[in-house]
């Protein structure tokens, strides 16, 4: 018996010191987040900690960790800049609500952070961010698409621009190219996002006088459409409305393809990932996306971007680095408005963004606390993003 | 590291753990139970009050309540139909319902789909735990009573559970209600903490969380779930404070120290945790109490009277197919009587036994065992009629004490004590201390009470046929019904236990006795019925049938 009580010490010890090998010196501030001078030469003393609760692993970790890889990009060019620094503290939710409360509990508490950078998904922002909320610690959502975010409270803000900002403008271009007068919707109804998506399009496609032939709906799980897709061709649609995350969306397109369903399929926003020209290949020709990353832009922002981006990882960015990064940028405005890293000042400078060249365009808060950029409509063409005119 | 949501955490995971514990313990394996919480908690989010108009905490009162009635009626619903149903098919039954409630909840108007409901948040750290402490207490106080005990004893051996006459489906069924209304309490904790309830979180993986929080626990102490909680949400919490970066690594790290604990210890955290269990002392008791079976806290039997017949078969007959295993047999059975059964292997000793003891329903004829008829009567209540019985492969309860066991068998001259328990009154007190009692001094009289404490696998071959012996006798029964006592026991041994069993039979209880040992039914049976091949071949006094020529020739075939 003590035999195996020492060897289930000795291995759980073992496996805590070979995972501690990782681990990273966590910093407290001490004070002095009030800097001096203003803009470019403001100075503080201090490192501003910022904290990101982002998915990591689990379901959503896949775009977790190229928002991370967009953060540290703009947490390493800040740093470089001079003046003030950030000290970036990438937290794991593992897409579990229990995580994700505990994440933000440990954020804002006395010592944490001065702005919380996150969730990934829109059902833990509405889980954690009241916590936020109440500790005054201002919050900026970096990939929230879902309506009521940031009316949870004054310290919510977010540089996302929402399904009901995006779905509209794709609706109304797409009706534009193709004279779209009958469509079929389908969603995936056991995921908030592609839910929401879908409700969204519904309404769109009524105020554009769009007639809705018929809507389908199927799970996130699912990998096999070819029912729905037979059912769809039947209503002899314009194009198909689909709004589900990539998983989904691959096969999707791709059996709606093989059974000779030609039209242009209409993607929500889980369709802006680069993977859908990766594996749906061919079959991704014609899908439409409204985008709030125009990675085609030629902004000198963006070109900079994209080029440090690719040095920096090896690959190319998609929009969650792209807002990610933005996230950050707009913090260092906010900090850089009154010179300080103190959370109600960062605050006070988010909610004061105006008309910033970002890379996702010229970006304002409004008074709602979302952000207000040029949405993009795009087209896959050739195996990639092209702008629909 | 002990954020408010991570000791709020704990308390729910452990609530949730306990749904799972419920049954587990009582040996089935459900996975409804995320299903059971996810009807709890959409159920009381629709019908309980606003916090902001009536408070927060007679508001989740009201909810708790609503949950608790909910997931435990979901229960019953889903009980009534699976309870027959054992193993995988039952988790896998309720998977199914699990699911249905999923889809269910997507689909329909008022949940709000997949984007769920909004809730206020109310639950904080203490409400928790204190919820935690009063369903902690409900596993505590009702472990060591008679239901508790009886749910132990199905977990262990179901057969054998029915034979000490527990109502197995009843109990079952207990077991899962209480896991229902369990998981309802955890449902609405839930919802009141997070804010935000949605379908996602009742699903799959929710069950198998709560699965592996009760596995990792423990299933059989009851402070086992509120252990697998605690270890489960601190590592990754410790992991944190660490500093190990956030990232896959977490999660793997998480998964080998699952493996560490499953891998060294099987019976979960608490699996170390020794059960108490105190052996009283009968020599004192004697003194005091008066000689036997004097107790007023037991219920006791009223015997039929010396030479009245307790079992009459007329033209009993079982086949298994083609193959005739009982023919035809009639036999009366008498009180005081010891009746020895005898014959060959196979020659349907045991299929008759078990068609005495109402486990196997007869082809055709009929058992009429002490007022009843067996085969056409539940286990239990031939049981409850007066019939005990021991196995020819030993059945006991074989991870609780050879105490404990003999305490299941006394089942039936036991008063129940769980209400009287949880409400701390004293006559509790006094009727387990007399079922201890009860069961010390029938251990005794096998002479086993020395490993009361003993479990009841870690004991020799031949000291477990004792105890089956003793647990049949703490039925107080009016049968006894003996398959193979003697085998695998020394000379010694053997001798000792024919001494006792004669000392029963002169006692008054009728005894049939299956043997082998043809020396041991001669030397103490008042009557010997031979088998072969399914039918009577002789019967009488022993010396007769001993020297009757077909007996000889079934036993040792017949000359060349």
């Amino acid at each position: 018996m003590p035999h195996r009580a020492l060897a289930l010490f000795a291995a759980t010890a073992l496996t805590v010191t070979l995972t501690a090998c990782t681990a990273e010196g966590g910093g407290g501030t001490d004070g002095g987040l009030v800097g001096e001078g203003t803009g470019e030469d403001c100075t503080i003393g201090s490192p501003v900690p910022v904290g990101a609760a982002l998915s990591l692993t689990g379901a959503a970790g896949s775009y977790g960790e190229s928002q991370q890889k967009g953060l540290e990009l703009a947490a390493e060019q800040l740093n470089a800049q001079g003046g003030v620094e950030y000290e970036l503290t990438v937290e794991d939710d593992q897409t579990d609500p229990r995580q994700g409360i505990a994440v933000f509990e440990q954020l804002t508490a006395e010592d944490g952070a001065s702005v919380i950078i996150g969730p990934t998904l829109s059902t833990g922002a509405f889980q954690a961010q009241p916590i936020a909320q109440e500790e005054g610690v201002p919050v900026l959502a970096i990939s929230n698409t879902v309506d009521g975010i940031t009316a949870q409270g004054d310290y919510i803000f977010r540089d996302s621009l929402t399904e009901s900002q995006v779905i509209p403008r794709t609706v109304a271009a797409a009706k534009a190219e193709y004279g779209l007068e009958k469509v079929v919707v389908m969603y995936a109804n056991d995921d908030a996002l592609a839910e929401a998506g879908g409700e969204v399009f519904a309404g769109a496609l009524d105020a554009e006088g769009i007639d809705v032939a018929d809507t389908l709906t199927f799970s996130v799980a699912d990998t096999d459409f070819r029912a729905l897709l037979t059912e769809a061709k039947a209503a002899d649609p314009d194009a198909l409305v689909v709004s589900s995350l990539i998983e989904a969306a691959i096969p999707l397109v791709t059996q709606a393809r093989e059974l000779g369903i030609d039209v242009p399929i209409i993607g929500g926003n889980g369709f802006n990932n680069p993977k859908l020209m990766a594996d749906a290949g061919d079959a991704a020709e014609g899908v439409v996306v409204g985008a709030a990353w125009n990675s085609e832009s030629e902004s000198p922002e963006n070109t900079a971007f994209l080029a440090d981006f690719e040095e920096k990882n090896g690959t190319q960015p998609d929009q969650f680095a792209a807002q990610a990064y933005t996230g950050l940028m707009l913090i260092d405005q906010a900090v850089r408005s009154s010179c300080s890293g103190e959370r109600d000042a960062i605050k006070e400078g988010l909610g004061a963004i105006e008309g910033v060249p970002t890379v996702l365009g010229e970006l304002t808060i409004n008074d709602e606390r979302d952000a207000e950029h040029e949405a993009v409509v795009q087209v896959v063409e050739d195996g990639k993003f092209a702008v629909l005119e | 590291m002990l954020t408010e949501s991570t000791v709020t955490f704990i308390a729910l995971g452990a609530i949730f753990a306990f749904s799972f514990y419920a049954v587990l313990n009582a040996g089935q394996l459900s996975l409804g139970q995320a299903g059971f919480a996810s009807v709890a908690a959409y159920t009381s989010v629709l019908v309980a009050p606003d916090p902001d108009v009536v408070g927060d905490v007679p508001a989740l009162l009201v909810a708790l309540a609503i949950g608790m009635t909910a997931g435990a009626t979901a229960a019953v619903v889903l009980g009534l139909p699976t309870m027959h149903l054992r193993g995988v098919f039952l988790a896998i039954a309720t998977l199914g319902f699990a699911e249905a409630v999923r889809i269910f909840v997507l689909n329909a108007e008022w949940t709000g789909g997949a984007q769920g409901m909004s809730v206020p948040k109310v639950v904080t750290p203490a409400i928790a735990w204190i919820v935690l402490a009063v369903v902690a207490y409900w596993f505590w106080r009702s472990a060591p009573t008679r239901y508790g005990r009886a749910l132990e004893a199905i977990r262990e051996d179901e057969l054998a559970a029915g034979a000490m006459g527990i109502d197995v489906g009843r109990h079952r069924l207990g077991a899962f209600v209480t896991a229902g209304a369990v998981a309802g309490l955890y449902g609405v904790l839930w919802a009141y903490t997070v804010r935000l309830v949605g379908p996602a979180d009742f699903g799959f993986t929710a069950a198998i969380d709560g699965l592996v929080t009760a596995m990792v626990g423990g299933t059989t102490v009851f402070v086992g779930p509120v252990l697998g909680s605690t270890f489960l949400t601190l590592v990754p919490e410790i992991q944190r404070a660490l500093g190990v970066e956030a990232g896959w690594i977490r999660p793997f790290v998480a998964g080998l120290l699952l493996l560490v604990v499953i891998l060294f210890l099987p019976g979960g955290l608490a699996g170390r945790i020794p059960r108490r269990l105190r052996v009283p002392d009968i020599a004192a008791d004697a003194d005091s109490g008066g000689a036997d079976g004097e107790h007023p806290e037991l219920r006791t039997r009223v015997h039929a009277p010396r030479g009245d017949v307790v079992v009459r078969l007329t033209g009993l007959s079982k086949d298994y197919g083609g193959v005739h295993a009982v023919r035809d047999v009639d036999l009366e059975i008498h009180s005081g009587e010891l009746l020895g059964l005898i014959g060959p292997n196979g020659a349907g000793k045991t299929t008759l036994v078990n068609m005495i003891s109402g486990l196997v329903p007869p082809s055709w004829g009929e058992a009429s065992v002490l007022g009843v008829t067996a085969g056409r009567t539940p286990v239990h209540r031939v049981a409850a009629a007066g019939v005990s019985r021991t196995f020819q492969h030993s059945k006991l309860f074989g991870r609780l004490s050879a105490l404990e066991n003999v305490l299941v068998g006394g089942h039936l001259v036991t008063r129940p004590t769980l209400v009287r328990r949880l409400l701390w009154l004293p006559s509790a007190r006094r009727d387990e201390r007399a079922a201890l009692t009860h069961a010390a001094r029938c251990l005794d009289r096998v002479g086993m009470l020395d490993a009361a404490t003993t479990r009841a696998n870690a004991l020799s071959y031949g000291d477990q046929r004792r105890l089956e012996i003793a647990r049949a006798l703490a039925a107080d029964p009016s049968l006894l019904i003996l398959d193979e006592p003697a085998a695998g026991m020394n000379q010694v041994e053997a001798g000792e236990l024919a001494r006792l069993i004669r000392s029963l039979a002169d006692d008054g209880l009728a005894v049939l006795l299956i043997e082998h040992n043809v020396g041991l039914v001669r030397q103490i049976c008042d009557r010997v019925v031979v088998l072969d091949f399914g039918e009577v071949i002789a019967s009488g006094v022993p010396s007769d049938v001993a020297a009757d020529p077909r007996v000889v020739e079934a036993y040792l075939g017949t000359e060349a």
